[in-house]
């Protein structure tokens, strides 16, 4: 079986993509580990290839919620591009699956002498930023219902899956929303025919209708790395 | 507008080193920045990067439907345009001026070569460009989770800070687009704040009485970013007393 790459890794040229897996090594990636807590100087980065990171903002004591998401489209560990050892965000394992990583050291000394990789990944990074502006609105603005639609289907783009595994309580720390909260709005995506959720097992049946239910969060999310990153 | 430039007023350029600026000086040009005036609109090409001195600049996400809600407000501390460093040519978000004053731009391509060179300028911005993420992220959550009345003793302590007064001009409608909420509800929470003693508020004036108080009632969220910033940046957001400009010979 070939080992599926990173998209970022990919869109590299090939002596590139080379050079930065030679300084990876392919990991697993447990659910619920955190690959870095907020304030805590990051160690390495992570090029998921079928893993799901949560970058969370905690909040008043409490775990806070979800900002932004990385798989096999993006990066964790952004703020090394920057210059920064640490940063405020928790990045959590949502999803349980392989990446390939890299110490902070070598990947920052791979960094500076590739300006093709700076390139790539400064743009990965816009498209990030762009997520957390558009989070930023669609917290303020949307319902429960169409959020979840968004969610399931961004989760869904990074897991190659038809089905995964998620608690409802999972799913309300996520979205900053109570239990009952997700139970209505999943029931309802239900039974609409989108999704079936039974005993912490989702099932997406209809993809194109939870596209249509969800906010335009999701779709705009696509646009930005569209444009940046193909 | 060949009034004298004291770059120093904004603490990204104070902080460059003397050669660098040297550099860039030729290039810049000061601005005036009136109130509500879109310095791009989301979507749009970025023609210049600003600097704001004394002005404040809102940035904003605004949704298919027209609604908006603030994600960062960028003051003497920064500059706006920082898509450009990561090879995005337009912005995801809409820039408008939230408070009057100056600024200084300088052409997007200069600043582009500049980051090119990787010298100081590159890590000064890369670190500007991290915080400014940081008070993104937080005040997506603060949307959240914080109520109006957090939300708006927040913004007021991160505007009075980018400030050098403790005075702000600004419509409720203004403050409601900020926030992204209806302008009833920050009539409320403004008055709220006034019985409190805390600020007096009259015909588009916003007077800070007590800003100990301010600071007691936001949520935590204005403590973070500001650490954050002071973390990252040479001098974070202090407001800066300058000397006066000497002229150039």
């Amino acid at each position: 079986m070939t080992v599926r790459l990173n998209h970022l890794i990919e869109l590299l040229p090939r002596k590139d993509g080379e050079r930065l897996l030679a300084i990876c090594e392919p990991i697993d990636l447990p659910l619920s580990e955190v690959l870095y807590r907020s304030g805590e100087p990051t160690r390495r980065v992570y090029f998921p290839i079928d893993s799901i990171i949560s970058l969370v903002t905690p909040i008043d004591g409490r775990p806070g919620l979800e900002v932004g998401m990385v798989g096999r489209e993006g990066m964790v560990g952004v703020h090394l591009i920057l210059g920064v050892k640490t940063t405020t965000l928790h990045a959590v394992v949502q999803g349980a699956g392989k990446a390939w990583s890299a110490a902070s050291v070598p990947f920052r000394r791979e960094l500076a002498r590739s300006p093709t990789l700076q390139r790539c990944l400064n743009r990965y990074l816009h498209v990030l930023m762009t997520q957390f502006a558009v989070s930023a609105a669609c917290l303020r603005f949307h319902l429960i219902g169409p959020r979840l639609a968004r969610w399931l289907l961004m989760t869904q783009d990074r897991a190659h899956a038809e089905s995964f595994d998620m608690t409802q309580e999972f799913l309300a720390y996520m979205l900053g929303v109570r239990r009952v909260g997700i139970t209505a709005a999943a029931g309802a995506l239900q039974r609409a025919g989108l999704i079936e959720y039974r005993r912490g097992k989702l099932v997406v049946l209809d993809r194109r209708g939870l596209a249509a239910a969800a906010c335009g969060c999701y779709a705009a999310d696509r646009k930005s790395y569209s444009e940046l990153l193909h | 507008m060949a009034s004298q430039i004291d770059h120093r007023e904004n603490l990204l350029l104070a902080a460059l080193p003397h050669s660098e600026w040297q550099r860039w000086m030729p290039q810049i040009e000061a601005v005036d920045l009136p109130l509500g005036l879109v310095l791009y609109e989301s979507g749009g090409t970025l023609s210049h990067v600003y600097f704001p001195t004394t002005a404040i600049v809102s940035l904003l996400y605004v949704m298919e439907n027209g609604a908006s809600a603030e994600i960062a407000v960028v003051g003497n501390e920064g500059l706006v345009g920082i898509s450009l460093f990561m090879g995005g040519e337009t912005t995801p978000s809409r820039a408008v001026v939230q408070s009057a004053g100056k600024g200084l731009r300088i052409r997007a391509q200069v600043v582009k070569d500049e980051f090119n060179r990787a010298g100081e300028v590159l890590h000064l911005l890369l670190r500007y460009t991290q915080a400014l993420i940081t008070q993104m992220a937080q005040t997506a959550v603060c949307n959240r989770h914080h109520s109006l009345d957090q939300q708006l003793c927040r913004w007021l302590l991160l505007s009075l800070d980018r400030l050098q007064a403790s005075e702000l001009i600004m419509t409720q409608e203004l403050i409601a687009n900020m926030l992204g909420v209806r302008r009833e509800g920050v009539t409320e929470a403004a008055l709220k704040l006034q019985q409190h003693g805390l600020i007096r508020y009259s015909r588009g004036r916003i007077t800070v009485l007590d800003r100990d108080g301010i600071e007691k009632r936001t949520c935590e969220c204005y403590e973070v970013v500001k650490k954050e910033y002071e973390r990252l940046l040479p001098v974070g957001v202090l407001p800066v007393r300058l000397p006066p400009v000497v002229p150039a010979a």
